[in-house]
């Protein structure tokens, strides 16, 4: 199941995937739509097994320049949408005889990036929220995962590239290369997501998973 | 998952190497199953599709060496080392004697050291490709009576960072795995030892911390995904496995 606030473009990426895929409308802010999206699912399919806390949002500019109200927004979405699907999942997976919950965090939660202050600090609450649900929901059979991606070629980086050159005076490519190597893929993102839903990943709970080409191993 | 691909497991006689090697050869490795012991690393290999048993002594360069040249000698190339092969001891810090304190380093680190130095560039030669190294939970926080084996496998870590970053122009992935209390017979010869000297009921106590005892599949699992490209992106960085043992302060 697809959820996003934009159902036409959900349903879109769902008639391109093979298999039963479907989308429904979810704001991860609003209380009554997570409900509804763990409801449609459950009833599309039976049962829910698997929940990704992906949907997010970013703001890329200086700490003081970051506006009172998008700061909060920005904190409602990344870590109040991870808390609010989450909470409102747990019986569905557990009804299930358990599953798991995959978090796109990221390792603007391992370590502070300039720019990115409201947005460092919402990966680093979802990375800690994740280890707390790891041991709450243990005994239900669910776990808990977050992963960590470094900078991943597509539209997030695409808006951010402006922003961090005129701000550090630093070409983006070169900073890229340097610290991770390449830019990482989505694909590379969704083997790792993939990996932590499965019962390879058994014993693997609370446990957040680096996908960043060295970045976060490097001193310098 | 690792089809066509050359690993390497040492100490793969035995525990969590075992469990590795056999998981690859199921994914399809051509695997070489290294340990101290060469009859039952000849055992174990016996016991998989195209496996291999060969003694090698990690604490020796050239045992080393010669266990990664013979696998490019005999197999053509080497995709995937896990310098698992390690020992562990129980005692204080205090009651410790250097000379225990050496031993179990010149296998756990020395060891670790010894297979990524040879089979990196081996590994580089073939194309590129992964390392494993087993590192522990106890690298991250701290166990009373295991400070050697826990300074060993932080140590693990920090030479899997910087193998990874020297590593990775030339298509070599380094990382660690991290498991937490597995039931082997590593942890089986040691429970007494523990238990008194800990004064804790270990089942009870790993029940609260992880849910119970891991098992070596649970371990071979992740283990996989780090040697196959699944994980392309990863290099550098500690992999938990520990039933959410290192997520809690309580």
């Amino acid at each position: 199941m697809l959820a996003d606030v934009d159902v036409e473009g959900a349903e879109r990426a769902a008639s391109e995937l093979d298999g039963d895929a479907r989308a429904v409308r979810c704001d991860v802010t609003v209380a009554a739509e997570v409900v509804g999206a763990v409801e449609a699912t459950a009833a599309a399919f039976g049962g829910l097994d698997v929940l990704v806390n992906n949907a997010g949002v970013e703001i890329s500019k200086p700490m003081v320049e970051h506006g009172d109200e998008e700061f909060s927004r920005l904190l409602a979405v990344n870590v109040g949408g991870v808390f609010m699907c989450s909470k409102y999942a747990v019986p569905a997976l557990a009804e299930g005889g358990g599953g798991a919950i995959v978090n796109i965090a990221s390792v603007a939660g391992l370590g502070g990036s300039p720019l990115l202050s409201a947005y460092c600090a919402s990966k680093a609450a979802v990375i800690r929220f994740t280890e707390v649900c790891a041991t709450e929901l243990r005994d239900q059979g669910i776990r808990a995962n977050a992963v960590c991606p470094a900078f991943v070629g597509g539209a997030m980086v695409d808006r951010m590239v402006g922003d961090f050159e005129a701000a550090t005076g630093q070409g983006f490519e070169d900073v890229v290369a340097a610290k991770q190597g390449r830019l990482g893929t989505a694909e590379e993102v969704a083997e790792t997501v993939a990996f932590l839903a499965s019962d390879d990943a058994a014993f693997v709970t609370g446990a957040h998973y680096v996908l960043d080409g060295g970045l976060t191993a490097a001193l310098l | 998952m690792l089809e066509g691909k050359v690993a390497v497991v040492t100490g793969g006689a035995q525990g969590l190497g075992r469990a590795v090697a056999v998981r690859y050869a199921a994914e399809g490795a051509t695997v070489v199953v290294s340990d101290l012991d060469a009859g039952a690393a000849e055992e174990t290999a016996r016991e998989m599709e195209g496996a291999e048993g060969v003694a090698c002594d990690v604490r020796r360069e050239a045992d080393v060496a010669q266990l990664v040249a013979g696998a490019v000698e005999r197999h053509g190339r080497l995709d995937v080392m896990v310098a698992n092969a390690g020992v562990s001891t129980v005692g204080p810090v205090a009651e410790t004697s250097l000379e225990d304190w050496r031993e179990l380093m010149s296998v756990n680190l020395d060891g670790v050291f010894l297979c990524v130095k040879h089979a990196g560039p081996a590994i580089a030669g073939s194309g590129g490709g992964a390392i494993v190294t087993m590192a522990s939970i106890t690298a991250m926080a701290g166990v009373p009576l295991l400070a050697p084996y826990a300074a060993s496998k932080a140590a693990v870590v920090s030479l899997t960072k910087t193998a990874a970053l020297e590593l990775r122009d030339q298509g070599v992935r380094v990382n660690a795995l991290c498991p937490g209390f597995i039931g082997t017979d590593m942890v089986a010869r040691h429970r007494a030892e523990l238990e008194q000297g800990l004064g804790i009921d270990l089942e009870e106590a790993l029940e609260h911390a992880q849910g119970g005892f891991g098992s070596e599949a649970d371990v071979a699992g992740v283990a996989a995904f780090l040697a196959s490209e699944r994980s392309s992106f990863s290099t550098g960085s500690a992999f938990v496995v520990d039933g959410g043992a290192t997520a809690s302060l309580v």
